[in-house]
């Protein structure tokens, strides 16, 4: 895949009134791929993907559609579109009429229309009778294939999403979120899509953009958001994370308040170094960190009392006080659980190959 | 997709349009009604508020004022008491001829109400009542009764039915939860209604013209006026009419907002 | 909790039933049993027949009616015309200024229609405040449009303003944004998301406010008598006539009946498309 930018954002600003939502957004989305962006609720990705659409425009900066400047153009004379987080089928038409919308407008003729509304139709795996079918009499799962067909009737350039799942239940967003991924890959269109979801981010996207304060944190893909996440923001946000001041110290080890460091040298081949004196994070994700014998060793160390345990489903969460108070979360697979009980002193371990060093400004 | 800044002017101004094309006529009636000329032409040469002292003076004028006043307050009164029960089966109890119930309350809304005066005149006239003020009464509760039910219902639809299934869970019975939880709770909504009526039944001409008998209401009085020609006490008592709902309406505020401070003065003790 | 609801239903409805069965149901049962009484009885005790019919269908009756039908549909859909973009800058843009209108129309409503009409002839006569101000400010002599046709369907545009103004912006706020969005987003200019998402999904309020313009207009008598002169004579001022003038009830009320059949079933019409729990805001 080429990793030509179908779509460029130059230094977007919006601003209402005295708020600066945006500042200064840059982005570059690949033809091809699935792009989601992430960011928790006024972190500005609703405001930016209204002006992707076309239903604003920016206060400051350039969007770019190939060669075509588009930040001025209003939505309805746009090559992309977007499925609506409401999904905005129309209540008054069927089915049928609702994928044929688009061409409609375009004033593609009725035969061609209901021919093309019955391949999308069966590309999204739903029966051709539904094409006399009333939105109001569609489940939730089918108006959201229904949304999707009209969205792809108008064959659009680039096809954005602004969280369609949210209101669905957990079972039936699951269903869909690999349905979505695998309709991208027969379609080979570009996705844009947007939620304050990470976990549904991981499942999809090809490269995810994680949002904060109007501002871009991180783009990168899947795994790299997960390991290496270039703020505690995006730690914090990707779900449970445990997370350590540290200070580097003279002989160009690490130091760290609660945690033991029982590594040398090695640490600066892959990175987690810090000069004399500068500061930075230590981050762990729950599922690295050991529950060692008394005796054992890791390259780093915490020991702590067993507070509490919470049942996962397929794994098991610990909750561990530090002798400093601070907590740390551990998790297990059920069949490695510990076979303990609440209150135990343990020793938690784990390798300087799981663990990640986060600096920040 | 926001709407164009010059369609948003455009439909502003339209509105301003709208309402000063809705007020222009009380324009000419407020300066007839202080020209000096007994035969009114504009541009208007000589101001006089004579016109104002002449009929306050009247004993005409004050005998339709208090018909129309006695009118207004009796219609109110019952007005809101069927229209209190009325909205609570319209919006509030799920029973079953509910949906037929509500499309009888608006059907009187869809009639002429000119129509209607003549039945009732006619329907007085075949049980033996010989039409006065009192049957205008009558008359007009076919109208505005259902305007109350509708006022009140829209606030008995916002209001949350758990709190008298609450009420009644702690044991209060039927009336006390009437009493308690639902009236104070529609209380807006009737104040609301109980304006409507008084305004609406003060102002109404079609349902009095045949209802009243001998008896006149004040804009009954006028239309008789209009028709048999100009006289410079129409225009007065036209603006004095107008001039006394924007007083009640004005009072009506008045009482709104010292409620209001009443109750805060009352919240922060 | 169900079966309780269904008795205090039953109480509720009771008083307002009642006042409606005697102000409303009773008169219109007595008007139908006098309209097939012969010409000129003041008593129901007479052997019926349909001579008041015959009579409205030989004397021309019709041509009134007429009027009367034509000038409520020419002016239901100027009050449609007219009402439209205000309905919809209510609905849909003007925010606080909403209130602001709906206050000055309702407000409006409270003076007397008569008094709101003679304030429209004081305003349209010769040396009326249009005319007189326009001579001696510009020197222009204005022609009086009073007492012709035309004004009197402005009278009823005017006086049934707010009965078309209030359904229309109520259809047009139960429009979604979203599915307006939606059609630009796919394409559709200004005027196609009027025709396919506005129109069609604003229908209940249109409907409602066009029904209830026209039934009302239709049985209008202060327009036609005060603006109108004797231009046209309307079929509520025949019907006015035939019980007073004419002294003839058998007469009068089987006109009443033509209009009454003609405006009630259109009026059931309109209340039985209304869904009144989710036009006035149904929670649960």
């Amino acid at each position: 895949m080429a990793a030509e930018p179908v779509l460029r954002l130059k230094n977007i600003v919006k601003k209402f009134g005295a708020f600066v939502a945006l500042h200064g957004i840059n982005l570059d989305i690949r033809d091809g791929e699935f792009l989601t962006i992430v960011g928790p609720s006024g972190s500005g990705k609703t405001t930016l993907i209204r002006l992707l659409v076309g239903m604003d425009s920016p206060s400051e900066g350039e969007i770019w559609l190939n060669n075509s400047r588009i930040d001025k153009v209003p939505a309805n004379k746009r090559p992309t579109c977007m499925v609506f987080q409401s999904l905005a089928l129309f209540p008054h038409r069927t089915v049928g009429q609702n994928i044929e919308f688009p061409l409609k407008i375009r004033g593609v003729g009725a035969a061609e229309r209901t021919a093309r509304a019955r391949e999308l139709l069966e590309l999204l795996r739903l029966p051709p009778h539904y094409q006399e079918k009333r939105i109001t009499e569609c489940s939730g799962g089918e108006k959201q294939r229904v949304a999707l067909a009209r969205a792809l009737a108008f064959d659009p350039e680039i096809l954005f999403f602004d969280e369609p799942l949210s209101a669905l239940d957990y079972r039936l967003r699951k269903t869909l979120e690999k349905e979505l991924k695998d309709l991208h890959a027969r379609t080979g269109k570009t996705f844009v899509y947007i939620t304050h979801s990470l976990e549904e981010a991981m499942v999809m996207s090809d490269r995810i953009a994680i949002m904060r304060e109007g501002k871009l944190e991180q783009l990168a893909d899947a795994d790299g958001i997960y390991t290496r996440p270039v703020s505690r923001f995006v730690a914090e946000f990707m779900g449970e994370v445990n997370l350590f001041d540290v200070e580097g110290t003279a002989q160009g080890g690490l130091h760290g308040r609660g945690v033991e460091v029982h590594v040398n040298g090695q640490m600066e081949d892959i990175g987690i170094s810090l000069g004399q004196g500068e500061r930075g994070t230590l981050m762990v994700r729950p599922e690295f960190v050991r529950i060692l014998e008394s005796s054992g060793t890791s390259d780093f160390i915490v020991r702590g009392i067993l507070r509490a345990e919470y049942a996962l489903g397929s794994r098991i969460q610990y909750e561990v006080e530090a002798a400093d108070g601070s907590r740390l979360s551990v998790e297990k697979l059920r069949e490695d659980r510990y076979q303990g009980a609440i209150g135990d002193e343990l020793v938690l371990g784990w390798d300087l190959d799981s663990t990640h060093l986060i600096r920040e400004d | 997709m926001e709407t164009g800044r010059t369609t948003r002017i455009v439909l502003y101004a339209y509105g301003v349009l709208a309402i000063c094309f809705l007020y222009l006529p009380l324009v000419s009636v407020g300066f007839a009604s202080v020209s000096q000329a007994r035969y009114l032409s504009f541009p208007i040469r000589r101001y006089t508020i004579e016109w104002y002292g002449e009929a306050l003076d009247s004993h005409t004028v004050s005998s339709l004022l208090t018909t129309s006043f006695t009118i207004a307050v009796i219609v109110t009164v019952i007005s809101l008491v069927v229209g209190f029960f009325g909205a609570l089966a319209f919006a509030r109890y799920q029973w079953r001829y509910r949906n037929l119930f509500q499309k009888f309350i608006l059907l009187p809304i869809f009639f002429p109400q000119a129509v209607l005066g003549l039945a009732l005149l006619i329907w007085f006239n075949s049980v033996g009542i010989i039409p006065s003020w009192k049957t205008a009464i009558v008359a007009h509760l076919v109208w505005i009764s259902p305007i109350t039910t509708l006022i009140i219902a829209i606030r008995a639809y916002a209001f949350d039915a758990s709190l008298e299934e609450a009420a009644r869970d702690m044991g209060a019975s039927t009336w006390t939860v009437l009493k308690e939880v639902t009236f104070p709770l529609l209380l807006p909504g009737v104040v609301a209604a109980g304006l409507f009526a008084f305004l609406l039944s003060w102002g109404n001409f079609p349902l009095s013209l045949f209802t009243t008998g001998v008896d006149s209401t004040l804009p009954e009085w006028l239309y008789a006026k209009m028709v048999s020609g100009y006289s410079p006490l129409v225009p007065t008592l036209g603006m004095l009419s107008v001039l006394a709902s924007l007083a009640i309406l004005f009072a009506a505020f008045l009482v709104l907002i010292l409620a209001k401070s009443f109750k805060q003065a009352r919240g922060t003790e | 909790m169900e079966g309780l609801d269904r008795k205090l239903g039953v109480f509720s409805a009771l008083p307002i039933f009642i006042v409606l069965a005697i102000t409303f149901l009773a008169p219109l049962f007595v008007v139908a049993a006098f309209s097939i009484m012969p010409a000129k009885v003041f008593s129901l005790a007479n052997v019926p027949d349909f001579s008041a019919y015959a009579t409205f269908l030989q004397q021309g009756y019709w041509k009134s009616l007429a009027w009367s039908l034509g000038m409520a549909f020419a002016s239901t859909l100027l009050l449609f015309i007219v009402c439209w973009p205000l309905a919809y800058g209510m609905a849909k843009v003007f925010g606080k200024f909403t209130l602001v209108v709906t206050i000055a129309v309702v407000v409006s409503l409270f003076v007397s229609e008569n008094i709101r009409l003679f304030g429209w002839v004081l305003t349209l006569m010769k040396g009326g405040l249009i005319a007189g101000y326009l001579e001696a400010w510009f020197g222009v002599e204005m022609e009086s449009p009073l007492y012709t046709v035309p004004i009197i369907v402005f009278g009823l545009v005017y006086v049934y303003f707010p009965f078309m103004l209030f359904p229309l912006a109520q259809g047009i706020a139960m429009v979604p944004d979203d599915a307006r969005q939606a059609a630009a987003d796919l394409g559709a200019s200004r005027w196609r998301i009027l025709w396919e998402i506005d129109l069609p999904l604003a229908a209940p309020g249109i409907v409602v406010g066009s029904l209830l313009s026209f039934v009302l207009a239709a049985g209008a008598l202060a327009e036609s008598k005060l603006l109108g002169g004797q231009a046209v004579i309307v079929f509520a001022d025949e019907i006015e006539t035939a019980f007073t003038y004419g002294q003839n009830w058998p007469l009068g009320s089987a006109l009443s009946m033509v209009l009454i059949l003609i405006v009630g079933s259109l009026a059931i019409v309109g209340v039985s498309k209304i869904d009144l729990d989710a036009i006035m805001g149904r929670k649960r």
